[in-house]
């Protein structure tokens, strides 16, 4: 347990680190917040007072810093300008839609790219994985913002899929397998569009690994047993390329993180990304602070994830944990 | 050897796209800013050699547009008069490279405008913006790549060559900027810097902002071939001569740095003129009326745009041959690195 | 006669291990007493592990000591301070093992022989010239080659310009830490008669480390033997040689092919 409980301590460092760095950003920014928010006719003055108070706006950095981390500590993350709300259960919502994307894309990039790139090792020089390996590159020479437009273009004059939101309207009033199928329909283009920004590195790198696993003595001894061919390549390949798939995994979930920003503002999907683009035009402080910092809070739980999987998976780490 | 041959082949290409670039006067018939608000969004036109009567003609001609009557946006051409396309003429005025004033461009036309991509929302020539607004993101780049890497460099070589607390601090300060996504980190910065700025502040600031998330990989790699290098037998030999610290980095270590830091560039490059474009694109990067691939994106976040005038998505296209330059000069010098590992120098197994 | 060098309890401890981790000490040298007189050689052998190329570092100054003195003609080299103890350097010089890490391969022979005069920034350029000359010439290489880099030599010509270059200084001591054993063979015998002309030509005092015991026993007028940081005999060559007194000495010898010994020979019962 007590390396669980270090790479928990680590985390939590890294996210202490990461939200005084955001704090000290926040000091570039000219002039004072206090005078925009007293400028904005919405916010009340009686608000202003206790938001003055509370966060210690005029006082200096240090200051300021500790009582913002005390109110996160009791679960308040500042207050919007832009919405007249605090900022957490904002967030929350969007986080949600956030989520619900990421995750699916991570899962199905996986799922497609774990069989592709097992395939293309397995046949290792030949034109299926020449084929494939043409693809992944051509792939990888359109960026993210290239390759989300472009899917745009082409849905918004086909009109195969919708081209934006969550729902369509009228959407209460539909059953609830029509609800998914609506919610589907409109997820189909985010995630696409991530999953096949993700997916070439993904085969190049499972298929590397695979590579170099497939070649290694033990498993030709394995092989010289009569092991047959499945289990030797599910049950001792993949089991020894789990390390640095694993370690792959864990990277897989930052930068689908910040491609997600990218897509979900490209196309309108009701996520943190369109959320923290318009409070950076609105100069809405701490709406981009709790950004900043849910994505530092989900890359942190994913490489835990990933952590806990490689504890899992590799015997060598529970005996070496064990043994301290 | 081959492996030379590659780098060299793959240099040729980016050396050409760059040059291209960079003469933007010269292969522009128009100025960028030079609206035309009778002419908005019209469709990329064609450039014929042969007539309606299968005469040929040279030098190529084109066709005006004109609206097809009982629609808002379909056109047709006007085959009642050929304007000839000019080569080597003169035009608007531009700087050659920034600052030679020149006015020949490759070519022009006379009497009615030629859109080769298309023109946008006020009728600016859209071949002319793109080529001008590769000199900003290109150079966006470049600078930020070059900084990235001076920065990264410096704080690697800091860090590896004196260790202790110097090395334990930055390292620690580099996996935290490792591990944000980047893009947050790049809004985040941003965010907190004025926003209504000029279009050269604009471009300084995506510079700087570029190299403050982009430091961080640079300096461990740099900070890794350091660590080596500094227990290499040849820098304790100059040590025992009564070499100082600094001549044993300059003249021993740093030159070992050499190939990771070229590599580094070949990545980091694209990766800055993407980051710059994604940036513009949102609003937060170079204002109009200055062109940048990411600002000619930005009317695509209109739906109507989006719809209607496909040819407003060439820009972003414009950044794929840069990616398959850069691409394939990493691979170039991954594999000679790998080569050179293999097989000595002199093509002797070592 | 005064010692050249001389050393008196040298220790040198290693620790690794980060924070979290265990920290574990290395004990590389354990208190190593000996003087060297001028103009002789010293040979310093044991098996790998024991400590030598340890010692060889400390002596040239290029690792610190933890605990010990050194002296170097009278002066302690251990009480100096780091920029007193660049004073020294010209005088104590090191050859390494390998030629092909202890030469920068991206310089010629020529900047290589003339970088130690260019550091202590001796002489003007014409004359550094000719001096780099004269070295690569002392060495036996011939000049067309001067301007080509480390890879375009052999083995043994590598080692030579290494050899050149520590002559540049023109030191009192020279430390030839295993500067023998990546040589081939044949190559050897030629770089080791070129070190015997060069002691007697030069009046050179050389500290000779090897774990090869023929090869000092053909160099060197004393012989220490070392294990597990210590010397654990030490005495002139011939007797060490000869009467062998400590089990590692033994072993040693059987290692060493073309020594005649007739303390090993099996006795008649």
């Amino acid at each position: 347990m007590n390396y669980f409980l270090r790479r928990l301590l680590q985390g939590v460092l890294l996210l202490i680190g990461v939200s005084f760095l955001t704090f000290l950003f926040s000091t570039l920014a000219p002039g004072n917040y206090l005078d925009e928010m007293r400028l904005n006719p919405q916010i009340s003055s009686a608000t202003l007072a206790a938001l003055r108070s509370q966060y210690q706006l005029d006082r200096p950095l240090p200051i300021r810093y500790a009582r913002w981390m005390n109110s996160i500590a009791h679960g308040q993350l500042g207050y919007s300008f832009a919405y007249n709300s605090p900022v957490a259960p904002l967030l929350w919502i969007r986080a949600r839609n956030t989520l619900l994307l990421a995750i699916t894309a991570t899962l199905l990039a996986w799922a497609l790219a774990l069989p592709l790139g097992i395939w293309s090792a397995e046949r290792r020089g030949r034109l299926p994985d020449r084929a494939l390996s043409s693809a992944t590159s051509t792939l990888l020479v359109i960026p993210d913002l290239v390759l989300g437009l472009g899917l745009l273009i082409l849905t918004a004059r086909s009109a195969w899929f919708p081209t934006g939101g969550l729902f369509s309207v009228g959407f209460e009033n539909l059953s609830p397998i029509r609800k998914l199928s609506d919610l589907l329909m409109h997820m189909a283009l985010p995630v696409t569009a991530l999953v096949l920004s993700a997916l070439p590195l993904l085969i190049r790198h499972i298929r590397a690994a695979m590579v170099e696993v497939l070649g290694a003595p033990h498993l030709r001894a394995a092989a010289a047993h009569g092991i047959p061919h499945r289990k030797l390549l599910y049950g001792y390949a993949l089991r020894a390329a789990a390390n640095p798939l694993i370690a792959l995994f864990g990277f897989s979930v930052g930068t689908l993180l910040s491609g997600s920003l990218l897509v979900e503002i490209i196309m309108s999907w009701p996520g943190i990304g369109p959320l923290l683009l318009e409070a950076i035009l609105a100069r809405d402080l701490y709406v981009v602070i709790g950004g900043v910092l849910f994505s530092t809070v989900f890359l942190v739980a994913g490489n835990f994830l990933a952590d806990v999987l490689l504890y899992w998976a590799d015997p060598r780490i529970r005996t070496m944990a064990g043994a301290r | 050897m081959i492996e030379r041959r590659q780098i060299l082949r793959w240099l040729l290409v980016l050396g050409a796209l760059h040059a291209m670039v960079a003469c933007a006067g010269f292969f522009a018939p128009y100025d960028p800013v030079q609206q035309d608000r009778e002419h908005p969004y019209l469709p990329p036109m064609r450039v014929h050699v042969v007539d309606e009567r299968g005469h040929l003609h040279l030098p190529p001609f084109f066709y005006a547009l004109r609206v097809r009557e009982g629609s808002v946006n379909q056109f047709d051409e006007d085959t009642g008069k050929a304007f000839p396309l000019g080569f080597l003429t003169t035009g608007a005025r531009y700087r050659l490279l920034g600052f030679l004033p020149c006015r020949v461009h490759l070519f022009g036309t006379a009497g009615a405008r030629l859109y080769l991509l298309g023109s946008d929302g006020f009728g600016r020539d859209q071949f002319s913006r793109i080529l001008y607004g590769g000199q900003v993101s290109l150079l966006s780049g470049l600078l930020g790549a070059g900084f990235t890497l001076f920065m990264g460099a410096i704080i690697g070589a800091v860090a590896g060559f004196y260790g202790g607390w110097r090395d334990v601090v930055l390292m620690r300060l580099a996996e935290l900027f490792l591990a944000l996504p980047w893009l947050y980190l790049l809004f985040a910065l941003r965010a907190f810097l004025p926003l209504a700025v000029s279009p050269l502040k604009a471009f300084l600031l995506v510079i700087v902002v570029l190299a403050t998330v982009g430091w961080a990989r640079p300096a461990r790699l740099v900070r890794a071939v350091v660590l080596s290098a500094k227990e290499r037998d040849f820098v304790r030999a100059a040590r025992g001569f009564g070499a100082s610290n600094g001549y044993l980095l300059r003249r021993h270590i740093m030159p070992e740095t050499s190939s990771v830091l070229l590599t580094q560039a070949a990545i980091l490059i694209p990766q800055f003129v993407l980051a710059e474009m994604t940036l513009s694109f949102l609003g937060l990067g170079i204002p109009e009326p200055a062109p940048s691939w990411g600002n000619l994106l930005a009317s695509l976040q209109q739906y109507s745009v989006l719809v209607s005038y496909w040819w407003m998505y060439l820009p972003a296209v414009a950044i794929v041959p840069f990616f398959v330059g850069y691409q394939g000069f990493a691979n170039a010098l991954n594999l000679d690195v790998a080569a050179d590992k293999i097989v000595g120098k002199r093509g002797v197994p070592s | 006669m005064e010692p050249l060098l001389r050393a008196e309890n040298v220790a040198k401890r290693f620790e690794s291990g980060g924070a979290f981790g265990s920290r574990q000490e290395v004990r590389a040298l354990a208190g190593v007493t000996f003087s060297i007189f001028p103009r002789t050689t010293l040979a310093v052998v044991g098996p790998s592990g024991s400590g030598k190329s340890t010692l060889a570092l400390c002596l040239a100054c290029l690792e610190p000591v933890s605990s010990g003195r050194i002296w170097f003609a009278r002066t302690e080299v251990t009480a100096l301070n780091a920029e007193r103890q660049r004073a020294i350097r010209p005088s104590i010089q090191m050859v390494f093992q390998d030629p092909a890490s202890s030469l920068n391969p991206r310089m010629s022979a020529f900047e290589l022989v003339s970088e130690p005069l260019h550091i202590q920034k001796r002489f003007d350029k014409p004359e550094r010239r000719d001096r780099a000359r004269d070295l690569l010439q002392r060495v036996g290489l011939p000049r067309e080659k001067a301007a080509q880099r480390p890879d375009e030599f052999s083995g043994g010509q590598r080692q030579r310009i290494a050899i050149a270059r520590a002559l540049a200084l023109e030191p009192k001591l020279l430390i030839l830490d295993e500067a023998l054993s990546a040589l081939d063979c044949s190559v050897q015998a030629q770089v080791a008669n070129l070190l015997i002309d060069l002691q007697a030509s030069l009046g050179l005092t050389y500290l000779f480390i090897t774990h090869d015991l023929a090869m000092a026993a053909h160099l060197a007028d004393e012989i220490a033997v070392m294990e597990r940081g210590q010397i654990v005999e030490m005495g002139a060559a011939r007797s060490v040689v000869n009467a062998p007194q400590h089990a590692v000495t033994r072993r040693l010898l059987l290692a060493a092919p073309g020594v005649s010994n007739s303390a090993l020979e099996p006795q008649a019962v």
